[in-house]
């Protein structure tokens, strides 16, 4: 397909300016992939992020960082030195065509360049302006430091997550890998742009958004706090399954090459479910007791759950491969996974079936490399990568002098001034 | 209600259940929009079975305090939709929305008579989102999820846990919020989309692919540099880096230490707090919090290269301190300073102790019929025109029913009885909660 035939994304036509770190720039991503033009503006250098490995070839540079490339897909980028005036009347300027302004910023750092919401709304009232900040841009709070592993603590999911005493005797809280906090964020974050957005299509008026990523996360461990202010339940960490304010039977059993499998039995045990139980370790070749009649009695299934679960699912799944024991029992209508390391999605058929995957250009290295893509499937309006993440500066020229209007000179005092 | 909303006006057909499609209608919800959640009482999931009945009350279907958590600001429509009433219904509910969102499995609204082409017929420009586990297309579109199997099948259990022990995973259905958080994004999405260019579509989100995404650097470092995630000290728990194990990053930031969890006063469960330092300046800042005890004085931990290289000894001095401070002294103690630290908060910490959330008044109560005066979760965002509020409790079952019936579509009060008498509105065998017969008189 060429590019003319693409289909415009969701967001085509909307202009977006980002001027996000961790913390935000996973919801520009998101943006810049559903269509919106977003331009990143980094501080001269690049922003730190830049410098989060893993690397290309695992040599550091603030082009090479995969984290980097990974969560600026669909941007294009410019420099500005916010510090200098000569930045900031840029940045006015670019804000004054800007639809939606991103920024994750400690709360009044932009206020103190005196470029705060209303001072740019000001010159574009159809401005929309998120602040995405730890913890919002008021209380107690609101200057507090913090970092993934911090906001999964006190958001509470460390408080759910971790082990069974005799899987790990001792063993802390665990706060689940991959920078989740920042997605957390991000994905409130960019409902909260779009509720604006639809806004603002019906009335022309943009608007101020403050959202915290602590309440984001504190939001995001569905029903522990139902658990407490209905029933006064403070919850145990459990191997591989869910919180419980007691324990439950385990779901997560090991299987023949050396993976997990998850499979969700207890709580489902009943008449009908042992008797397909029975047929798929029949298709297997698996010997059990399941075609006794006594389990037709619910009290007899009761009374024999740990057999069920802990001898005959626990020793099913250990004489086959994790893959295998996912596709039998999916095939049969149960609802159990393989626990896969992230590379084997790279081998997923079904992935492949739906176009997941996006081999993404990297022009100035000569090569491509495959991205994983989207969520959902937009059959109207494609989500698609249109760009790797920019190069620090890439599109300085670009932006300022061929949209802008600045001539090679002014780009270039400016430079020379640190203004870019 | 006088407050604008940025959803004023905007009509939501809800057909979803259990969790990640209500979490993401209840948003659309407080951001403005009607939403009309459809279910049926004899196959439903997510009122019943509920483990969060208040003790005292009767487990029915409207005791769930989960189910009031997720389902705030809906209608009820109880309604048959495999009648041929309650298929017209739904029809003609959908004729005058903008959105259709459901969480069934990938084949259900297709036989139910209301697949996409169907509900382009009644109208034209609406926007489809479809949550199932899988998506519609792709050769495993049958397959099932619930929360556990997405967070398994997508690769998100296994960046979860402790070096060479099994998988911690996610203690909850992580990805029946996050689930519920792309349904919502796509839907306002399409809804954009729709209102700048007048295109409805079909949305087509699924739970498992949602969650592969989420990790990017770790797929992108197999796909670029051969890196696998089955390697000696990942991943590395709560640490940026596991001791004693080659040294690379592990997708959670910059590495760092210290970079732990560590146990508080007076050391019950739930008595742990996370410190970070992200530079030599701020474990300086941290010894300085710490009394500049000898032991973190010394020159080996004064460089990240020593401080990871010493990291269980770093780890258990620090430990030392830390069991001497309870997590909210520490915290204040640590942040006053520019110490990256945050206590580890239960759910009763979070509504009862969190100062941060108390003042951005994220739980505040609301009456519900059943359960009382209850909180339940605000919005994390304050939009300064059009704020999101939680405006209505989550309805009764089939609550609304006859106020969307007649008011709503038109029907008359006999077609209403007529309805409840040969099941439409309400199973015919099974007794109807006292709201339900004083709707038809």
């Amino acid at each position: 397909m060429t590019d003319a035939q693409i289909q415009p994304g969701p967001l085509a036509g909307l202009r977006v300016l980002e001027l996000a770190d961790e913390k935000g720039q996973y919801c520009g991503k998101l943006l810049g992939d559903l269509g919106a033009d977003v331009i990143k503006i980094e501080p001269p250098g690049g922003e730190a992020t830049r410098r989060v490995g893993p690397f290309l070839d695992d040599i550091p540079h603030q082009d090479r960082s995969l984290s980097f490339w990974y969560y600026n897909t669909s941007k294009r980028g410019v420099t500005l030195n916010l510090r200098i005036e000569d930045g900031r009347q840029l940045f006015r300027r670019l804000a004054a065509r800007a639809d939606v302004i991103l920024e994750t910023f400690p709360p009044g750092h932009l206020a103190s360049l005196d470029l705060a919401y209303a001072a740019l709304c000001a010159q574009n009232p159809r401005l929309i302006m998120c602040s995405l900040t730890p913890f919002g841009q008021t209380g107690p709070w609101r200057d507090y430091l913090s970092s993934d592993l911090l906001h999964m603590a006190a958001g509470g999911e460390m408080a759910s997550c971790g082990y069974d005493e005799a899987d790990a005797p001792g063993a802390p809280p665990i706060a689940p890998g991959g920078g989740n906090a920042w997605h957390m964020g991000g994905h409130f974050a960019y409902i909260a742009i779009m509720a604006a957005l639809v806004h603002r299509t019906v009335t022309g008026e943009g608007q101020y958004i403050d959202a915290s990523i602590h309440e984001a996360c504190a939001l995001t461990t569905e029903a522990a706090i139902a658990n407490y202010i209905y029933r006064g339940e403070t919850l145990l960490r459990q191997t591989g399954r869910h919180h419980a304010p007691a324990p439950t039977p385990r779901t997560q059993f090991r299987s023949k090459d050396g993976a997990y499998v998850t499979a969700l039995v207890a709580g489902r045990l009943n008449p009908k479910y042992v008797k397909e139980l029975a047929a798929l370790l029949d298709s297997q070749g698996m010997p059990h007791d399941l075609h006794d009649p006594k389990y037709q009695d619910p009290a007899a299934i009761a009374a024999n759950t740990s057999h069920i679960i802990d001898d005959l699912v626990a020793n099913f799944i250990a004489s086959l491969p994790a893959e295998a024991v996912y596709h039998a029992a999916q095939a049969r209508g149960f609802t159990w996974g393989a626990v896969r390391v992230p590379e084997q999605l790279l081998q997923d058929a079904h992935l492949h079936d739906r176009g997941f995957w996006k081999w993404v250009k990297h022009p100035e290295l000569g090569r491509s490399f495959i991205y994983p893509g989207e969520a959902a499937i937009y059959n109207g309006s494609p989500w698609r990568i249109s760009r790797r993440a920019p190069l620090i500066g890439e599109h300085n020229t670009e932006i300022f002098c061929d949209e802008l209007g600045l001539s090679r000179a002014e780009l270039s005092m400016l430079a020379e001034s640190i203004a870019l | 209600m006088s407050r604008r909303r940025a959803l004023d006006g905007v009509r939501v057909v809800d057909f979803s259940w259990v969790r990640a499609g209500p979490w993401a209608t209840r948003w659309l919800g407080a951001l403005g929009a009607e939403v009309i959640k459809i279910e049926w009482p004899e196959n439903e999931r997510g009122r019943l079975p509920s483990t969060t009945t208040p003790q005292g009350l009767e487990v029915n279907l409207n005791t769930s305090g989960n189910f009031n958590d997720t389902n705030v600001n809906k209608k009820s429509l109880c309604l048959n939709v495999r009648s041929a009433m309650g298929l017209e219904i739904a029809k003609r509910l959908i004729a005058i929305s903008d959105i259709v969102i459901e969480n069934f499995s990938s084949r259900v609204l297709q036989k139910w008579g209301l697949s996409y082409a169907e509900q382009c017929k009644v109208k034209p420009d609406i926007v489809y989102v479809s949550m199932s586990g899988y998506g519609h297309t792709g050769r495993n579109h049958s397959y099932t999820t619930f929360g556990p199997i997405a967070q398994a099948v997508s690769g998100l259990a296994f960046i979860s846990g402790l070096p060479d022990k099994p998988p911690a995973g996610w203690g909850w259905s992580y990805m029946d919020d996050t689930g519920g958080m792309y349904g919502a994004m796509c839907a306002l999405t399409g809804l954009y989309h729709r209102n700048m260019t007048g295109q409805g579509q079909h949305i087509d989100q699924a739970q498992m692919v949602s969650g592969v995404p989420l990790n990017g650097p770790a797929l992108l470092d197999h796909a670029v540099n051969g890196r696998g995630s089955r390697r000696t000290g990942f991943p590395p728990g709560n640490r940026a880096h596991w001791p004693g194990t080659p040294l690379v990053n592990n997708y959670r930031g910059p590495t760092a230490a210290p970079h732990n969890a560590y146990r508080t006063d007076p050391g019950d469960y739930n008595d742990w707090c996370v410190i970070v330092c992200q530079s030599d300046a701020e474990w300086q800042r941290l010894v300085e919090v710490m009394g500049a005890p000898s032991w973190a004085t010394a020159p080996k931990f004064a460089t990240l290269s020593g401080r990871l290289r010493f990291q269980e000894e770093l780890d258990a001095r620090i430990e030392a301190w830390s069991m001497t401070l309870g997590k909210y002294e520490l915290t204040e103690r640590c942040q006053s300073a520019g110490v990256r630290a945050l206590p580890l908060q239960s759910a009763e910490d979070r509504v009862e102790r969190d100062l941060q959330l108390r003042h951005r008044q994220m739980y505040l109560p609301i009456e519900h019929p059943a359960l009382g005066n209850r909180q339940v979760q605000n919005a994390p965002f304050k939009l300064s025109l059009t704020p999101a509020f939680n405006h209505l409790p989550s309805p009764l079952i089939g609550q609304h029913t006859r106020e969307i019936v007649e008011g709503l579509l038109g029907y008359t009060l006999g077609e209403l009885r007529r309805g409840f008498a040969d099941g439409t509105f309400w199973p015919t065998a099974r007794a109807r909660f006292p709201y339900l017969d004083e709707m038809l008189k």
